[in-house]
């Protein structure tokens, strides 16, 4: 190649370098910023779920994915993603579960219950307002969750909100939630890559897990009521070790109004301090916030991230 | 050797790393020149301004006492820093300002009358209609108006409405500050470039032709490649307040002095301002070539450093991949580098 030809071939590098398609490759979730807008501040979504794939049974309550979680997979015309939305504590909604296995395949069902966003089944096609194929698994490849469901048809789910047992054995057997050291280990170093245009926010990040955690949370402020739920800012401390956080900087945690937990919130002060079984999800405040500053430039960040606490535990 | 693995890839890689030291250079000055201009607290002090001047407080009062009062109230005066007005508000607390201002000119505030024998929601409605009904006819008292009547005489509901009037205002601020940040980046960007005489076609040719120059340039590539990424840092002011996340440019988008050096050598004006090293003036030709070498790199800044960081990973990565065995005994860069005296 002689000296002419590499000094273009330098050239076009830099030039390619300058195409904004090579930070387009790894978008894997594509939201419409009215949705994100609308959500943002919410603990919880309404929608009409057409619902596809459950299985009859919750999962057993041992550990990690055993959580005595029911899933069903559908569509809905809200939120217009792959969506799964799972029933905590199912054991103990037999109203709930009975209702859910009378009705039929792609059956459509009024359902409320706490948006999640977390990257633990990605998959491609996560683009909203997109055609949602129908689901063949109760747990096909998503990153949207209506987790845990509080309200499904006229059934009211906010009791399940406990710490996770199953009740049908005997002594009744309780879930192993991960630690906070390990799972907030593993949250601190999730990176996300964001970005917008006038109508959209992308987000694209690396699969992750961890779904449930217990630690123990210190308010930094006071709760506030937020409309269908009470958020407040908390330190995050491991059970085992009250000495120091386990992550360096506090996160909004949310309480859904008429949930046990957010019972147990009001009234308490900065400085006090609650043992809690908590679920992690994007918080889309955050990342409207960055999408703000930076527009169409994509940046990356570490994952921002709040706890919707779905049980109070024992101190 | 391929081409990946090849000086073209080296002068790619000291393109991107320019590329990226000068955006991180424009962000910390399109920060600075933020905080030097307060332009935050000034955008949200326009946007208060459309929301509640034009509305008088007292009779032949001047349009502009609603919101005089609206910064001297003890709510807003709190989160005065210096006595500098204050960069965000949350809606929760303009809602609360709003309505205690207005019922404050109720005539008979907190009085029970015999059909308001409710709770104290009803009375503080009806107070703070009593206050809307005792002050001029303005903005203010025709849109709380509107809001009580939309929201039938709840004040949950009022409140929540009066937020909700913020926050649509708020997102107008955001798309103010937004164009003007996007403006002031690009003029930034342009004088960053044109004081540095960052042309990007100069830029390329100095590394293609100088390998000790290269040599150095892509060592310092991969310490950087080593480091976290430019990033941001959210951040909650207020912990009572969990809807209204900061966002700042976090301490990592900072230059070493190797790279300064590095910089300094690989930009400037060595030839001289608008001549060439023979002391000749730039002909038309020279300046055409410069201004699309200075578009380039305005447009590579307008790419942002988080951007140039990512591509500068994957080309270390590349170059990292693509070395020969030979080359990997040898060490990274003895192919190119000339022993030094």
């Amino acid at each position: 190649m002689n000296s002419m030809k590499r000094f273009s071939a330098a050239l076009l590098i830099g030039v390619l370098a300058c195409s904004p398609l090579v930070c387009l490759a790894d978008q894997t979730l594509s939201l419409t910023k009215d949705f994100v807008n609308q959500v943002k501040d919410r603990a919880t979504v309404s929608t009409d779920l057409q619902v596809d794939v459950h299985p009859q049974t919750p999962h057993s309550v041992v550990e990690k994915a055993e959580d005595g979680d029911i899933h069903m997979a559908g569509r809905d015309n809200v939120i217009k993603l792959p969506l799964v939305a799972e029933i905590l504590n199912a054991r103990f909604e037999k109203d709930t579960m009975q209702f859910l296995n009378q009705i039929s395949d792609g059956q459509s069902v009024s359902v409320t219950g706490v948006w999640r966003i977390w990257f633990e089944h990605p998959g491609p096609g996560q683009v909203q307002n997109q055609p949602v194929p129908v689901p063949t698994s109760s747990n096909p490849d998503h990153v949207f969750e209506l987790h845990p469901i509080t309200r499904f048809g006229t059934f009211d789910c906010l009791d399940s909100f406990l710490n996770i047992t199953n009740p049908n054995v005997s002594p009744p057997k309780v879930y192993k939630a991960y630690s906070a050291t390990t799972a907030f280990g593993e949250y601190k170093n999730l990176q996300v890559a964001i970005k917008a245009t006038s109508t959209r926010v992308f987000l694209a990040t690396a699969k992750t897990g961890f779904n449930y955690t217990e630690f123990v949370m210190e308010l930094a402020g006071k709760p506030k009521d937020m409309g269908d739920s009470f958020m407040v800012m908390a330190h995050i401390y491991d059970s085992q070790n009250l000495e120091e956080p386990v992550v360096e900087t506090m996160h909004r945690m949310v309480f859904v109004k008429g949930s046990p937990p957010a019972v147990q919130i009001q009234g308490l002060k900065k400085g006090a301090t609650l043992h809690v079984l908590g679920i992690p999800r994007v918080n889309l405040k955050e990342v409207m916030a960055v999408a703000n500053k930076h527009g169409a430039n994509e940046i990356v960040v570490p994952l921002p991230y709040e706890l919707i606490i779905v049980a109070v535990l024992p101190e | 050797m391929g081409l990946f693995n090849s000086t073209v890839l080296d002068v790619a890689i000291g393109l991107v790393f320019v590329y990226l030291l000068l955006a991180i250079l424009c962000t910390a000055a399109n920060e600075w020149l933020a905080a030097l201009t307060k332009t935050r607290a000034k955008f949200l002090k326009k946007g208060l301004m459309q929301l509640l001047d034009n509305q008088p407080t007292s009779k032949d009062g001047s349009p502009d006492e609603f919101i005089k009062e609206f910064f001297l109230h003890p709510l807003i005066t709190g989160m005065m820093k210096d006595d500098k007005d204050p960069a965000y508000l949350s809606a929760r607390t303009f809602a609360a300002v709003v309505t205690d201002l207005v019922t404050a000119y109720s005539p008979a505030k907190g009085v029970n009358t015999t059909d308001e024998a409710g709770n104290s929601s009803d009375k503080a409605i009806a107070d703070l209609e009593r206050g809307l009904m005792a002050i001029p006819p303005g903005d203010v008292q025709r849109v709380l108006s509107a809001l009580i009547k939309h929201s039938t005489g709840d004040l949950p509901k009022t409140q929540e409405a009066l937020e909700a009037w913020f926050n649509d205002a708020m997102d107008r601020v955001t798309g103010w500050y937004k164009r003007r940040t996007q403006v002031w980046t690009l003029i930034v960007a342009i004088l960053i470039t044109v004081v540095a005489n960052a042309d990007t076609i100069s830029i390329a040719r100095r590394l293609w032709t100088d390998p000790v120059m290269r040599s150095a340039v892509v060592e310092q590539a991969k310490v950087r490649a080593q480091k976290p990424p430019p990033s941001v840092t959210i951040e909650y002011p207020d912990p009572d307040d969990p809807a209204n996340p900061q966002v700042t440019t976090n301490e990592g988008n900072v230059l070493s002095d190797q790279e300064r050096e590095v910089l300094g050598q690989v930009l400037g004006w060595h030839d001289g301002v608008l001549h060439d090293q023979n002391g000749i003036r730039w002909s038309g030709r020279v300046w055409l070539g410069r201004l699309i070498g200075w578009l380039l790199t305005v447009l590579a800044l307008s790419l942002g450093a988080p951007f140039w960081f990512d591509l500068l990973n994957k080309f270390i990565n590349i170059r990292s991949a693509g070395k020969s065995p030979d080359e990997k005994a040898k060490g990274p860069e003895k192919e190119n580098v000339p022993a030094k005296a």
